[in-house]
């Protein structure tokens, strides 16, 4: 096995794992704003490994590129909807 | 996706609050600066699309509409120091690898290991775009989750464990966010 491929696999299996680990906290979390924890976090760093596995896959440098933007854009996206559910869970429910 | 689900479904129930402009853009940018940004959008148009011709004609009206959408939106006095987004992006990745990596080890243990809570944390920054990206850059780094402000600039941040030193951790997200601002997060 080429060292490009087992670079792929441990990297994209370890992003699997923190997906994994995102729908856990999700399942076992006990209320709203811990399960946006473990969505929010765990699962962007399972996509930022999922990326850096398949970055020397890439054909081409636009395509590396394409998919870190696919990153960043899904980051932005996950801190931008996760502050937005977090705000209104805190105005329905006043104090902790 | 499960988050983009939960996003549109809680907020759908909750649009009492009305919408807030951002902080408007005070006077206008030189055309140099509004051109460099339109060839940044287009050259990300070109990255993620491809450059067709018929593909890169649709980019140009994209990027002109971003560009015009980005002059109304960015704040006016919210230039980046290239060096210190150098110095953020430097911070930020490990942290957040730290973040997942603490978030999968509570997920994945026997018993949760969690004492959430909210902190109430002081910030200096003021009222505006720029506390709004702090927030949210904040909500990706390990153990904390800004969900409000209160009118007295407290935030209140979401801890997955209180034991934590949440509010030194807070502290120094912030320095790290406000040295990226070349006018240091004082005019928000």
């Amino acid at each position: 096995m080429a060292a490009t491929e087992a670079f792929t696999l441990v990297f994209v299996g370890a992003g699997a794992v923190l997906f994994l680990a995102g729908t856990l906290g999700l399942l076992r979390f006990p209320d709203t704003l811990s399960r946006l924890h473990a969505l929010s976090k765990a699962d962007n760093l399972g996509l930022g490994l999922v990326v850096v596995g398949l970055l020397p896959q890439c054909e081409s440098v636009t395509g590396a590129l394409k998919l870190v933007c696919v990153w960043l854009l899904a980051q932005l996206s996950a801190a931008t909807a996760s502050q937005l559910i977090a705000g209104a869970v805190y105005r329905r429910k006043p104090g902790p | 996706m499960l988050l983009y689900y939960q996003a549109i479904t809680t907020i759908a129930g909750d649009l009492d609050q009305p919408w807030k402009p951002m902080t408007p853009a005070i006077g206008s940018r030189p055309l140099s600066s509004v051109l460099a940004r339109g060839l940044g959008f287009l050259l990300l148009w070109i990255v993620l699309i491809g450059a067709k011709p018929v593909d890169l004609a649709v980019g140009l009206a994209a990027a002109a509409a971003a560009s015009w959408a980005s002059e109304l939106l960015w704040p006016a006095h919210g230039e980046i120091a290239p060096l210190g987004l150098l110095r953020f992006v430097l911070r930020f990745l490990p942290q957040s690898v730290v973040a997942g990596a603490d978030v999968a080890r509570r997920a994945f243990a026997p018993r949760p290991a969690l004492q959430p809570g909210l902190v109430a944390c002081r910030t200096a920054l003021p009222a505006g775009t720029a506390r709004r990206a702090m927030c949210a850059v904040m909500s990706l780094q390990p153990g904390k989750l800004p969900v409000a402000v209160d009118p007295d600039d407290m935030l209140q941040i979401h801890c997955l464990d209180r034991s934590e030193p949440i509010r030194e951790q807070t502290a120094a997200d912030e320095a790290a966010f406000c040295g990226m601002l070349r006018d240091g997060g004082r005019r928000g």
